[in-house]
This record gives structure tokens, C-alpha cells and sequence, in this order.
């Protein structure tokens, strides 16, 4: 019973989701965050988690916060249905969305790297090299992302974005003008906190902060998850989009 | 061999301890409040993603034979919670409880398979078994 209990917590968000997610794993190591030799902060390690929640995206906001839907993204959420999430497709989370599978954060002298068990199996790059985003990308599921450093906290800026994936299980949608800034800070060894302020004047009539938080999964490595493998479920998934 | 399905005030309350790692929204596919028991033999096992799958023969009181396609959490996840691809193989008696399928297909979510020994597997979980890894 005490199993079923749990399990009811784990509605709430990603941050719950992870509780069963890590499977037996020990629990996150104590002490202070790593920096590398050069005092840059060591964010690598595989971390489970993520920064909004992935059921409802306007719940569990930066107290301040106001999610306020522009009329056409609210009536669009009426008719969205559970079989139409591009999640359920085996198509990208993009951004913030979180799995509640691992991910493995990367860094090199240049780039950084995010690599995603699920879902999709796929990848983002921050460039570090202090380029510019493109004047006009190309819309992507994951967008451009440069990166810099504020103090011990990672910032990644994002646009470019397509308009194709789903904040959250319910669908709140979004438009190609979506900007995110995302900012990771390593609390302790075995904590990270994330913040993702997202603008997108095309579906919010104003910017909005989520917060969360990934923890490190010690001793596991990332698998391979191929969705697109034996996704059977779809024919049989109906109804409005939903919690999950 | 038999097939019950039925109502139970703690469906609600099992169900939700299946469906938070799946892809989808649960209750889009099943119904907490259809319960579900399946006995028969293991036919088929799919060690598949986005969710591992297992099928069993069910025999009814006149003889007739009905596959039930049973779905557990991913490969990953499954291992990560003390599973191993050979927990469960094709040939195995088994007792499997689940929530049903919403559209009436013969598919549910797994919850619980119990062995003829008596050990158990869940959706995710391996906690109370594990071929190998009994009790006794």
C-alpha cells in the first residue's frame, strides 16, 4: 500500500515522476557542486528531471508568475486529442517538456551537449562560443541554443523553435515566436535546479517562469530507448488530451 | 482459466501506479475502474519500446481460446526496477491483474503477474520476486 501512495504523488510532475523513473538507484550523493580545473562549473553527470511540469505546464510557476493564454490558444486546447500529443507519436518533448527518463548533460570546450534516453532518443547542442542565434533558423523541434555562464548558473537561450510539440500532456500549445532561457544551477552534488522563463507574444499575452529540478542518477548510464520500435498503444489511445 | 473482469473501489487507486511512466496519457487507453484478471500461458514476450508487451493464451469454459496482448512499463525502466528480459518467458503460467483496455480490445496494463510459485512481477517493479531471486 505504501507503493500506491506513492504512486499517487507521482501526478504532480516530473519531479515525482523521477521518484520511480531512477528505479533502484542509490539516493544522490551529499556535497558541494563540482567545478573543473578551470572553476567552471561541472553540470555533467546523468540527472533525471526537468524544469516545468510535464502534465500542466501552468502549474508550479515562479511565485510572480501569471499564465495568461492569448483567446486562440484557448479555445485551440478544446479540441486536442490524447492520440494527437506528438509524445504519444514518438515525437520530440522539445522544450521544457521533461520524460521521466534520464538525460546526460555533455560539456566540451565549445558545446554543450544534452542527450536524451526518452523520449525521443535524440539529442540538443548549446553552442558556448559566444556565436549569435541565426536571424532567421529554421524551425526545429529543439531550436537554437547558445549558452553562457552568470555566476555559477548555466543560461541557454533558445529560439528557432517550431510550433509542432506540446508543453505538457494537455496540450498548451505555442507559437514559432517561442523564446526560451533556461537556467541550470547545481545546488549540491546531487541536485540541480532549473528555471525556464518562456516568451511567445504569439500565444501569452506575457512571459512566464516554470520551475524544477533534476537529481543525479549515480552509477547509471544512459540506454538506448527506440520508440518508434513497437508503438502499438496508438490505436487504442482516445479521448481529449489529458493528464497522465 | 478464466477472464474477470470487475469493479473495485481501490481500481482507481492501483491504476495510477501504472500509467506515470507511460507515453501517453493512461487513462486515454485504460479503465482504472475495469479490472481486469487474466489467466492462461505466456505466448509471445516483446522486450519492445516504448513499452514491453506480453501476450497470453486464455482458455474459457468451452474450450475457446483468446490472446490477451499485456502491457508493462519500457525495457528500461523495467530493468532499472530489478527486471530482466528473461523474467518472463514464453510458456510461463501466469495470473495477470491489470486495468483494461477502454475500447474493449483484449489488452490491458499489466499490474501484477503472479507465478504458479507463488513470486510476483509488476508493471515496473520486481519488488516481491524475481525468477531467482525467491524468497525461500
Amino acid at each position: 500500500m505504501t507503493k500506491r501512495i506513492l504512486a499517487c504523488f507521482l501526478f504532480v510532475g516530473l519531479g515525482t515522476h523521477a521518484l520511480l523513473a531512477q528505479g533502484r538507484r542509490a539516493p544522490p550523493p551529499t556535497g558541494p557542486a563540482p567545478k573543473f580545473a578551470d572553476g567552471t562549473p561541472d553540470l555533467s553527470g546523468v540527472w533525471m528531471g526537468g524544469g516545468s511540469n510535464s502534465g500542466d505546464i501552468s502549474k508550479g510557476l515562479k511565485p510572480g508568475s501569471e499564465f495568461v493564454m492569448l483567446p486562440w490558444a484557448v479555445e485551440r486546447m478544446k479540441g486536442l486529442q490524447s492520440k494527437d500529443d506528438p509524445e504519444a507519436n514518438c515525437l520530440p518533448f522539445g522544450v521544457p517538456r521533461g520524460a521521466p527518463y534520464p538525460w546526460r548533460l555533455v560539456q566540451t570546450p565549445s558545446i554543450y551537449f544534452i542527450l536524451f534516453e526518452g523520449n525521443i532518443h535524440s539529442f540538443r547542442q548549446i553552442f558556448m562560443d559566444g556565436r549569435k542565434h541565426p536571424e532567421d533558423p529554421d524551425p526545429t523541434w529543439y531550436g537554437h541554443s547558445i549558452g553562457r555562464w552568470e555566476g555559477q548558473t548555466l543560461v541557454v537561450d533558445t529560439v528557432g523553435f517550431n510550433d509542432k510539440f506540446w508543453f505538457d500532456y494537455l496540450g498548451h500549445p505555442h507559437t514559432e515566436q517561442l523564446h526560451t532561457i533556461e537556467r541550470y544551477t547545481r545546488t549540491d552534488l546531487g541536485n540541480m535546479s532549473i528555471e525556464v522563463t518562456i516568451e511567445d507574444p504569439g500565444a501569452y499575452a506575457k512571459p512566464f517562469t516554470t520551475v524544477g529540478r533534476a537529481r543525479l542518477q549515480p552509477g547509471d548510464e544512459l540506454l538506448e530507448y527506440i520508440c518508434q520500435e513497437n508503438n502499438i498503444d496508438l490505436d487504442h489511445v482516445h479521448g481529449p488530451a489529458r493528464l497522465p | 482459466m478464466k477472464v474477470n473482469l470487475a469493479l473495485s473501489a481501490c481500481g482507481a487507486l492501483l491504476s495510477v501506479s501504472l500509467p506515470v511512466l507511460a507515453h501517453h496519457a493512461f487513462s486515454a487507453e485504460y479503465d482504472s475502474q475495469r479490472l481486469v484478471e487474466v489467466k492462461g500461458v505466456v505466448t509471445k514476450v516483446e522486450w519492445t519500446n516504448p513499452h514491453a508487451h506480453f501476450y497470453v493464451d486464455v482458455k474459457d469454459e468451452s474450450g475457446k481460446v483468446t490472446n490477451w496482448n499485456l502491457e508493462l512499463g519500457s525495457p528500461n525502466m523495467l530493468i532499472r526496477n530489478g527486471w530482466k528480459r528473461t523474467s518472463l518467458k514464453a510458456g510461463d503460467e501466469v495470473t495477470v491483474k491489470g486495468s483494461g483496455a477502454k475500447d474493449g480490445a483484449n489488452l490491458a496494463s499489466a499490474s501484477t503477474i503472479l507465478f504458479p510459485d507463488g513470486h510476483k512481477l509488476g508493471f515496473l517493479s520486481a519488488d516481491d520476486n524475481g525468477p531467482g531471486t525467491s524468497k525461500q
